[in-house]
């Protein structure tokens, strides 16, 4: 369970004080997924850096099962915009550094690796460097790292963005497999409606200046496949939409 | 191309020694010798008398750049890091960086003897502060989100220092000290010619005293040799280690 309340965060710029989040209550169930959309500069990314224990410096609670969020004490996984690979790594190194930061493993348990790497179609890919690979196979790399290390919280911020609409469509549902299998709770980030509502168990509709939440749907059309095809889908979106937009034009 | 690598050195040499023979046709002085006769003087007295010499100046250019590397690189990684320290020693970086470190060169010999340790440390200031910018600015131009993935692990400072801080900056350390090893051989020829009865600087110095000139230029070939050797070294050291950046 994951529980927020009363989160604000503020920045200090230069000389104002800016306020990026307020009093966001948000409350996310074991195992649930959770997107949270919003126009740019709402603080979608900032909720996202005080779940990753990133930004430290806040107002209210967050907490992971009781205890407040620390990234020493609760598994977290991250996968921020540009996937968080890092280039002088392979690409089995990098799925495992989580393993080998969090639970201090110095050798690699390859059945472990194949296993996630198979699940995740990059099998072949472990001797690669993240340059030499497309951003799908990066994004799919990012999910290995962060699904084996069996996280309490999985983060992702605007994770299939990057992504052409085909490719981003593929890695949704590859998302949505291996989160079947891991059941893991997870909050994702993103500016596509259609995503939310494909990848969120509850989808947050924040607006901006300051950041907060202006309604949790609760969506009745989550975890069915092939709801991209069906009318409820485009109904739904286009509810949303036009939520998003009376919200955002104030 | 990759295996093709020596050729092209190879080619370089001949096309040096070519030129170098035809202005030795055009000059015809004794002071521009033809490369032959050189190359001949070099073969007969290499292990004779230079050997000893390359060896002198090749310790103290490795011990000048290990101290170098020693100080250098853990300081520009803190600097790089942590902006409190850079706000500190930036301006005493700066302030002493322009400084001719050729013009201390009286200071150390004063202060540290005129033997090995006096043409160490002078190496070493040359060597050093390059060292310690370059890696700085590395550190300094590693987006923020390339730490995020470790802060969300909680990463200690330990983990975060070899998985990013090391291998971000080693690209940027090795360019620095290429750029600054042509510097140090320079700087290392001056100062061998004091105070010492060895080292590449004393023997092309003595010959050239002595009015022979075949010696000198087998010792200038051998001194370009050595920097040949050096910075062949170090693209064999990048490759090893920053072989990612070419993928």
């Amino acid at each position: 369970m994951i529980e927020i309340q009363d989160l604000t965060v503020k920045y200090q710029s230069q000389k104002e004080i800016y306020t990026a989040l307020e009093s966001i209550n948000l409350a996310i169930p074991d195992g649930g997924t959770c997107a949270v959309i919003g126009p740019s500069g709402c603080g979608k990314s900032t909720l996202l850096k005080v779940l990753a224990g990133i930004i430290t410096v806040y107002e209210g609670e967050v907490r992971v099962d009781g205890q407040t969020i620390n990234p020493r004490q609760q598994a977290i996984g991250f996968i921020p915009q540009n996937y968080g690979l890092l280039p002088w790594l392979t690409v089995d190194e990098n799925i495992y550094l989580g393993m080998k930061i969090k639970q201090h493993q110095k050798t690699m348990d390859y059945a472990k690796l194949q296993l996630i790497k198979e699940q995740l179609g990059i099998a072949e890919l472990g001797k690669r460097y993240p340059g030499e690979i497309s951003g799908g196979q990066q994004q799919r790399v990012s999910l290995a790292r962060a699904f084996l290390l069996k996280p309490d919280l999985l983060l992702m911020d605007e994770p299939f963005s990057a992504l052409d609409a085909i490719t981003r469509e593929e890695m949704q549902d590859v998302f949505l497999s291996i989160w079947e299998k891991y059941a893991v709770s997870t909050v994702l980030v993103t500016h596509y409606v259609e995503e939310a509502i494909y990848l969120g168990q509850k989808i947050v509709i924040l607006s901006a200046n300051p950041g907060k939440i202006s309604r949790i749907i609760e969506n009745p059309l989550f975890g069915g496949r092939n709801i991209r095809q069906k009318p409820e889908f485009f109904e739904l979106g286009l509810s949303i939409r036009n939520l998003i937009k009376k919200d955002w034009s104030k | 191309m990759e295996k093709d690598k020596p050729l092209w050195f190879l080619l370089g040499i001949v096309i040096f020694f070519a030129l170098w023979w035809i202005v030795s046709k055009i000059i015809m002085l004794p002071i521009v010798p033809s490369p032959f006769l050189v190359l001949a003087n070099l073969a007969a007295v290499f292990m004779k008398y230079i050997a000893i010499h390359s060896l002198y100046s090749l310790w103290r250019i490795a011990a000048g750049l290990f101290l170098a590397v020693l100080i250098g690189l853990p300081l520009g990684i803190i600097m790089g890091y942590f902006p409190k320290w850079d706000r500190f020693l930036s301006p005493l970086i700066y302030l002493t960086y322009p400084i001719p470190k050729i013009a201390l060169m009286p200071i150390l010999m004063l202060l540290f003897g005129i033997g090995e340790l006096s043409k160490i440390l002078m190496i070493f200031l040359i060597i050093v502060f390059q060292v310690i910018v370059a890696t700085r600015d590395s550190i300094r131009s590693i987006p923020k989100e390339t730490y995020y993935p470790l802060y969300s692990l909680g990463a200690p400072f330990g983990a975060v220092f070899f998985e990013v801080l090391w291998p971000a900056s080693m690209p940027k350390f090795i360019t620095a000290i290429r750029v600054a090893m042509a510097t140090a051989i320079s700087v290392l020829f001056f100062t061998e010619t004091f105070g010492t009865q060895y080292g590449m600087g004393y023997f092309i110095m003595d010959a050239w005293l002595r009015v022979n000139y075949l010696e000198m230029y087998s010792g200038i070939i051998v001194l370009s040799l050595m920097g040949l050797f050096l910075f062949a070294l170090i693209d064999w050291i990048e490759k090893r280690l920053c072989h990612w950046q070419y993928k």
